[in-house]
């Protein structure tokens, strides 16, 4: 079983106070905290737990620019064979169907049964790539997947409905899997396993090194474009009550007492 | 842009609600652009969905075969892909359903369409249809403009367009043969797993402290517990709690989760990611604590607390305690 897990390197914007850049068309990255996004580390851990069981390799891949190593050396330490990051200047500006199309140039010359996937990416939320490359692969997909299991050349698992309700489905391999976050519980990367892969070299290949040509890359090859970022208005939004945990919570009981909020 | 099209979207026979936001969306888009719109319907029996459908619709396109009846993404997008292609320019709408997350990115590459996914609204600029959507923790909002492809693909946020029956009467349904090849699919529907029950019913709760990612990486549960308890609600959570086994699922609120429609909401350390408002149902008092103060939850909640949960919750216990007495 040879998988290629396919993964992102997003700013962390949960809890940052964001700035639109003078372009209009983007956000401040600079002083945001970059790492894997969060819903490829359960497709990494997947991934390693199937070679596990059925054995074969685990490749990791990104397109994603160079400081985007450790996220790499990441996945080598959680269980990952080899890694691979694409990246060139041109690239810059990608959407997912940049994206996609890249992945598809690496991938297609490659042998391998499964290609796993987060199904959305924290930053730009489109849920795009994964279907996308699997039609660029001629290969089935399907997202939300929660629970995977592989056999005989086929793979079933269980994909999420709305209100709890999940279907449980079938595929013929080769085959794409975007997974939804909490299908696993992924490990533990101790300093000792990064030390043990932090000679192992991750190639960086830019377009020429995969075939690609520039017009299908980066924001040429994009079929969207940001217009102008906006805040949205703050409308109405919350009466923010101020004042020591005390006072914040007396009042808090008042409001509580007065709306039915304690039984 | 020659056409609108937009995709209805069923379970066990029945169209789903999203359905008419869709149509009410494309219904839109159209009289903007002066075009018209068509409804789509690919289901194992056709008839009485199809009626239903020409009622909102100028025009049904309705396509019988057994092999749509779970909405199974790949003869849905096989079907769609002969449907469609040489109808373009066209804009397809659909809902940003689960169902429909399987369909809309490999259809929009067999379609050479141009793709933008839980869009809340929309803008025509010269002629030209532009999609909003939003980016970065639902925290800022992006309006995206499309090239590179002849078609647009969008998919639709739910509740961001609201339906009401139009009175232009029935449209004309025009049924076309299947265009599915006979034989297996790589991809099969096997049957329904219903959600894990558990020994509370968060769906019947008046009031609901719920607890999010917020509450850090080792949170003391019991002190949130103790807090539902004193509040005589229960406790429930936004998907983050659940993905690392701090509570189990039936206490997940949210659209993938569990729809409750409390009379008080109290949010701690919750975001407000879109997929769990939209678990929450009937306009309950939303009280939220957060540290973010941009947080979106505060743009829905009537009040709020910017601060440090460790603090606030044993301090509101101990009132709650002492209001008692």
């Amino acid at each position: 079983m040879n998988i290629i897990v396919c993964i992102k390197w997003t700013p962390d914007t949960s809890e940052a106070d964001l700035v639109i850049e003078s372009s209009g068309k983007d956000i401040k990255k600079d002083s945001l905290d970059y790492d894997i996004n969060d819903w490829d580390r359960f497709a990494i851990e997947e991934a390693v737990q199937i070679k596990e069981r059925e054995g074969g390799t685990v490749t990791v891949v990104s397109v994603a620019p160079e400081e985007s190593e450790e996220m790499l050396r990441e996945s080598l330490a959680r269980g990952a064979d080899e890694a691979f990051q694409i990246w060139d200047d041109a690239m810059e500006g990608s959407d997912g169907y940049a994206v996609a199309s890249t992945l598809a140039q690496f991938i297609k010359e490659r042998p391998f049964d499964l290609i796993l996937t987060g199904t959305l990416a924290d930053d730009d939320g489109g849920g795009q790539v994964g279907g996308m490359l699997a039609a660029m692969l001629g290969i089935p997909s399907s997202a939300l997947v929660s629970k995977i299991e592989v056999k005989n050349g086929t793979v079933k698992f269980n994909r999420e409905l709305e209100g709890g309700l999940s279907e449980s489905m079938e595929m013929d391999l080769p085959a794409l899997l975007a997974v939804a976050t909490g299908l696993n519980e992924p490990r533990f990367v101790s300093i000792r396993a990064v030390r043990k892969v932090a000679s192992i070299e991750i190639p960086r290949l830019g377009a020429q090194d995969i075939g690609i040509d520039q017009a299908s890359i980066g924001a040429a090859g994009a079929r969207t474009v940001i217009e102008n970022i906006s805040l949205p208005p703050e409308g109405e939004g919350a009466e923010i009550i101020k004042g020591s945990p005390d006072e914040v919570a007396a009042r808090l009981v008042e409001i509580l007492k007065e709306k039915g909020g304690i039984a | 842009m020659k056409n609108v099209f937009v995709l209805a979207e069923h379970r066990n026979q029945q169209l789903r609600d999203a359905t008419w936001e869709a149509v009410a969306a494309a219904r839109k888009i159209a009289a903007d652009l002066g075009i018209e719109y068509t409804g789509i319907l690919l289901a194992d029996k056709v008839d009485a969905m199809a009626q239903q459908l020409a009622a909102e619709c100028p025009k049904v396109l309705a396509v019988e075969d057994n092999a749509f009846a779970s909405f199974n993404s790949e003869p849905i997008t096989q079907a769609l892909t002969t449907l469609l292609k040489d109808r373009g320019p066209f804009i397809l709408v659909m809902t940003n359903s689960n169902a429909v997350i399987d369909v809309a990115p490999g259809l929009s590459v067999y379609l050479d369409a141009a793709l933008a996914t839980d869009c809340f609204g929309y803008e025509v600029r010269d002629g030209k249809f532009l999609a909003l959507r939003q980016m970065y923790s639902y925290k800022v909002n992006a309006l995206v403009s499309f090239k590179n492809a002849q078609n647009i693909v969008v998919t639709l946020r739910g509740g961001a367009f609201s339906f009401s029956p139009g009175a232009q009467g029935p449209g004309a349904v025009e049924k076309i043969p299947s265009p599915l090849a006979e034989g297996r699919f790589k991809k099969r529907f096997l049957g329904f797993v219903e959600a894990e029950k558990g020994d509370v019913d968060i769906s019947a709760a008046d009031i609901i402290v719920s607890v999010g990612r917020g509450i850090g990486d080792e949170p003391d549960m019991s002190m949130f517990e103790s807090l539902a308890e004193a509040m005589g609600g229960v406790l429930a959570c936004s998907r983050p709690i659940v993905d690392k086994n701090l509570l189990p699922k039936y206490h997940q609120v949210g659209t993938s989760g569990v729809e409750v429609k409390p009379k008080v909401y109290l949010a701690l350390g919750i975001s407000g990611a879109f997929q769990h408002l939209g678990g929450i149902k009937g306009s309950p008092l939303i009280v939220a604590v957060n540290k973010d103060p941009k947080a979106p939850i505060f743009r829905v909640a009537q009040y709020g607390v910017v601060g440090d949960l460790n603090e606030i919750v044993p301090a509101l216990e101990e009132k709650l305690q002492e209001a008692k007495k």
